[in-house]
């Protein structure tokens, strides 16, 4: 089906919205409160346009596509209200981009400059809000929230978690961690779907925030976690060849295995990448002491230990154990080489455990 | 938790389609059984009891004003300071009772005996000064009846301080029994014409009821005026799922206090409407949502219910005509947006009242999920006199496209405030003559709620209150609550308390009601203590024109018009003040 958008004719499809339509052919809509993850939410209001046909201000975010639609963004009403969002947003949230964790990769941010507001248009004096540092990855920073619940139905309806909700109401509505306590101390698992979805500095990881790395100047490389067979999908984050953080992939994110989710150790447990003490070669005990060794030198000694314990005590002095951190393909040579080679069904696997 | 309280919360949750409606009910049980607040561990056992998240429990709790998380007095005091209120002298009150306990508002006495509290409106419009103590309301506050009310308290008594409150009816159709002793009872509704309607309705087929009222053009008495037979012909059809009926009585709209007086005088006339109409879009349940504040309305209510269902007017084969059904009252816990119909069914759900985005419409998509018809409490006690007296006679009283009885409710300076019932289209002066007269000149004058826009005496002038004509003279009818000014009212300060209510309401959902609310309540707060400037004045119109529209339910523009009616209308008033 086609939709008219500005007097461009794009193509759409059934049970799309305006607003995925619209993005599908580059035309730009804000959008603050929507994610694909979480769905319209009709919070944030950035998004509204104006349909032909309908009365007052429609939110392209809820609203399915027709053949035919005649869609309008570039009306005064329509950049009116996305200016008034945007001032509304500024005028007491104490943004500061300078030192801003997600200056550069922040939605708002992007809103604002895309549409031209170069100063908030008016100030509200307040009280900043102190930070919540409590939790070992995840920092708040309540001032900057936005209120669009992406963080809320994320932990609610997509890692169900339910750890986060909204507390109070009007002016004093803030996101909460279980009955309002500090995150480090609240039911949080740690997975950061949180932090995935924020579209600003409210919810940030720690870590880079306090290396001092932005995500605007990091180079994301798809991999695949190696916790687990699962096999979930990871943009691992990285300055200069350097490890610094790690996000779910989102794109096609329901077709990847994690659908754009992560657990606490795909999330925070990848730091080991560059520590100084990793293995980096295999370790062989001479004389009491470990020492480097070649992988050819490792393997033929484990090889003839293996079959000096078959021929001197039978197959079944030999045990396997396997890790849940390898592949379903590692796991099965595996389970060949004890059965097949060494002639024991002693294999077991850490998952059992 | 002891296990009595658990066996109640079940008994509670046996009544609802679903467990988490519960909620509100196990939250008000469990604050009534410990010393008036639930704390963190309580929480957690109700929200497992219940089998919700603690983070939603807590986002509940939190969002509505009668709950308490923190210890309060052995007497919450509880002091209506809405317009009305504010018109009738409630910061005298407010003023007095600093004083005499010697506390702050938002504080509690030393000895735990009080906490003092300000409070929105609490639809005693008419009997103002209000004072909520705990769960029972003292009306018609003067200072010797406050000092009187203390001294009791002081010696550990809620005393009885009798209230005399004005009504009058031309239609004696809704506030027919007004007057009548014990009329709340089943014998004397009976007496008096009552269930005389409901067996004519089971006779006849529900399509036939639904066309009937169609036929009577009656317009929902709620404040929006959309005809309520259209809307019961927009219900799903055929979804395979049950149909519900919700009656809106969360009466929140400050000046209104219409409802209360059927739901107080005459509940089985509400019972019998809800009844037929249930019939009517084949409902098998239908649902009171009531304001928390009522709760002793609710009592009233529930008591009305147990006699109507004992004596075979509800429940199982209603007149052995074969329909079943049933009413629950369901307790709110103070929250404006409530009355939101869609709001009104998340809260109905056990949840936060945050408005939905529409379409889908209840009637497609409301409670549970299931198609849902949401009318207030006056549209649903007209339905009794359609359905006896047919469309035509309720089409003779009222004017052209504006038929029918309405309550109005008038309040502020009018030498006798209160409720009185007359034909739409009656003109705003015959009302006020009603009412006694204005007390003084005639400034100002606000005739639908606080949510439509203000009238200038010489607007007022002719003007006749129906929904067309108040349209036409640029203000709307809403609920019928007509707030009267005199020349004695600050403008400006009408509209920062006005404001107030509104940012302290607003839901928080979408950013120009949230964020805006509290804006303009920034800068008329400025303008009113005297630090503002021009550019704040012309910065609050700006905002109130641009929200218009934009936010996720009325309620953005529920406070944007009539602001910007207030501060374009009375703008010298309000520059009087700046800087
Ligand atoms: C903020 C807000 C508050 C409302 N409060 C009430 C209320 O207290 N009582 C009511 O009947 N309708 C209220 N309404 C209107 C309801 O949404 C709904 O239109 C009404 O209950 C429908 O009933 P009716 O068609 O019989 O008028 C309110 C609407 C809004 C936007
Ligand atoms: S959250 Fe966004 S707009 Fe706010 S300071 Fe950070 S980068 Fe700037
Ligand atoms: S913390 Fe972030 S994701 Fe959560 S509501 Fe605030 S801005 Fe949205
Ligand atoms: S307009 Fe106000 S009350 Fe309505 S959804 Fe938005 S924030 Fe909530
Ligand atoms: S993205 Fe549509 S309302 Fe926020």
């Amino acid at each position: 089906m086609q939709l008219t958008v500005d007097g461009r004719k794009i193509d759409a499809v059934a049970g799309q919205t305006v607003l995925e339509a619209a993005r599908a052919a580059g035309i730009y809509i804000p959008a603050l409160c929507y994610h694909p993850k979480t769905g319209k939410a009709g919070r944030c209001r950035a998004c509204v346009v104006e349909i032909e046909g309908m009365r007052g201000l429609k939110e392209a975010c809820a609203q399915e596509v027709r053949d035919g639609m005649v869609v309008h963004t570039d009306t005064d009403r329509v950049q009116q209200t996305r200016r008034l969002v945007v001032d509304l947003l500024l005028a007491e949230g104490h943004h500061n981009c300078i030192s801003c964790q997600a200056n550069g990769t922040c939605e708002l941010q992007e809103m604002a400059y895309r549409i031209g507001v170069e100063r908030p248009a008016f100030l509200i004096e307040t009280e900043p809000a102190p930070l919540d540092v409590s939790s070992e990855g995840i920092v708040r920073e309540a001032d900057k929230c936005i209120q669009c619940g992406r963080c809320v139905l994320a932990c609610q309806n997509h890692v169900v978690n339910e750890v986060l909700a909204f507390g109070y109401r009007g002016s004093h509505a803030a996101v909460v961690c279980d009955d309002d306590r500090p995150m480090g101390e609240s039911s949080c698992v740690l997975c950061g779907e949180c932090v995935q979805v924020c579209p600003v500095g409210a919810l940030v990881l720690k870590q880079p925030r306090e290396a001092k790395v932005r995500p605007s100047e990091t180079v994301a490389t798809k991999v695949t976690c190696p916790f687990c067979g699962v096999g979930c999908q990871i943009d691992l984050h990285t300055k200069d060849n350097r490890y610094v953080f790690a996000m779910a992939h989102e794109g096609q994110w329901l077709k990847q295995p994690n659908r754009g989710s992560l657990c606490v150790k795909g999330r925070f447990g990848l730091d080991f990448i560059d520590a100084p003490d990793r293995l980096r070669t295999p370790l062989v005990r001479k004389d009491g002491e470990l020492v480097e060794a070649s992988w050819d030198e490792a393997l033929d000694l484990v090889a003839a230990g293996l079959k000096q314990a078959k021929d001197k005590y039978g197959p079944d002095s030999v045990g396997f154990f396997t890790s849940a951190k390898v592949t379903n393909e590692e796991n099965y040579a595996l389970g060949r080489l004890a059965r097949a080679v060494i002639g024991t069904n002693n294999i077991d696997h850490c998952a059992r455990l | 938790m002891t296990p009595e309280l658990q066996e109640r919360i079940e008994q509670i949750a046996s009544r609802y389609p679903s467990r988490r409606s519960a909620l509100l009910p196990a939250l008000h049980l469990v604050q009534r059984e410990s010393n008036g607040y639930v704390d963190g561990a309580q929480l957690a056992a109700v929200a497992e009891l219940i089998g919700v998240p603690v983070s939603e429990a807590f986002g509940v709790q939190s969002y509505y004003t009668m709950f308490e998380r923190r210890p309060v007095g052995k007497f919450h005091l509880q002091v209506d300071t809405n317009i009305p209120a504010m018109l009738a002298g409630a910061e005298e009150i407010v003023a007095q009772l600093e004083r005499s306990l010697d506390i702050r508002v938002g504080e509690t006495t030393p000895d735990g005996l009080f906490t003092l509290s300000t409070v929105e409106c609490l639809a005693s419009c008419g009997t103002c000064p209000v004072i909520q103590v705990n769960d029972g309301y003292y009306e018609s506050m003067t200072p010797q009846r406050t000092d009187a009310l203390i001294a009791s308290l002081r010696r550990g008594v809620l005393p009885d301080l009798p209230v005399q409150a004005n009504f009058g009816s031309v239609c004696n159709v809704l506030l027919k029994r007004r007057g009548t002793p014990n009329a709340t009872s089943l014998a004397v509704y009976r007496q008096t014409g009552g269930y005389r309607a409901l067996p004519i309705a089971l006779a006849k087929k529900p399509a036939e009821i639904v066309a009937e009222v169609k036929a009577s053009n009656i317009r929902g008495r709620g404040g929006a005026g959309f005809p309520a037979g259209v809307k019961w012909s927009f219900l799903a059809k055929n979804t395979g799922k049950p149909t519900y009926l919700i009656c809106n009585a969360d009466e929140g709209e400050p000046g209104t206090f219409k409802d209360r007086q059927i739901m107080e005088y005459d509940p089985h006339l509400l019972i019998e409407g809800m009844t037929i109409a249930g019939y009517a879009i084949g409902a098998n349940l239908g649902f009171i949502y009531i304001r928390g504040e009522f709760a002793w309305i609710a009592a009233i209510l529930e008591k009305a219910i147990a006699e109507a269902r004992q004596a075979g007017m509800l429940g199982r084969d209603i007149l052995g005509r074969g329909f079943d059904y049933d009413l629950v009252v369901h307790v709110g816990a103070g929250a404006y947006v409530c009355g939101e119909e869609t709001a009104l069914i998340e809260s109905l759900e056990g949840k936060r009242g945050n408005p939905r985005l529409k379409p889908p419409f209840p009637a497609v998509v409301g409670l549970y999920g299931c198609p849902t018809i949401v009318n207030n409490v006056e549209t649903l006690a007209s339905v009794p006199f359609i359905v006896e007296h047919g469309a035509a006679a309720f089409m003779h009283i009222g004017t052209a496209n504006n038929f029918g009885p309405k309550i109005f409710g008038i309040s502020g300076h009018v030498r006798r405030p209160g409720t009185y019932e007359y034909p739409l289209g009656t003109p705003l002066a015959t009302l006020l003559d009603a009412a006694g007269g204005v007390d003084g000149r005639l400034k100002a004058v606000i005739v639908g709620g606080l949510s439509v826009p203000i009238l200038t005496a010489a607007e007022a002038e002719g003007l006749i209150m129906d929904y067309d004509s108040c349209l036409k003279s640029g203000t709307m009818l809403g609920s019928g609550g007509i707030m009267v000014m005199n020349e004695s009212t600050s403008i400006p300060r009408v509209a920062l308390r006005a404001i107030r209510f509104y940012a302290h309401e607003s839901c928080g959902q979408c950013t120009p009601c949230r964020q805006g609310s509290h804006t303009v309540a920034t800068l008329l707060d400025k303008v009113v203590a005297g630090r503002g400037t021009l550019a704040d004045l012309d910065l609050v119109v700006r905002l109130c024109r641009t929200i218009k529209g934009t936010t996720l339910c009325p309620t953005g523009e529920a406070f944007a018009t009539p602001i910007e009616a207030m501060v374009t209308k009375f703008r010298d008033e309000f520059a009087a003040l700046v800087r």
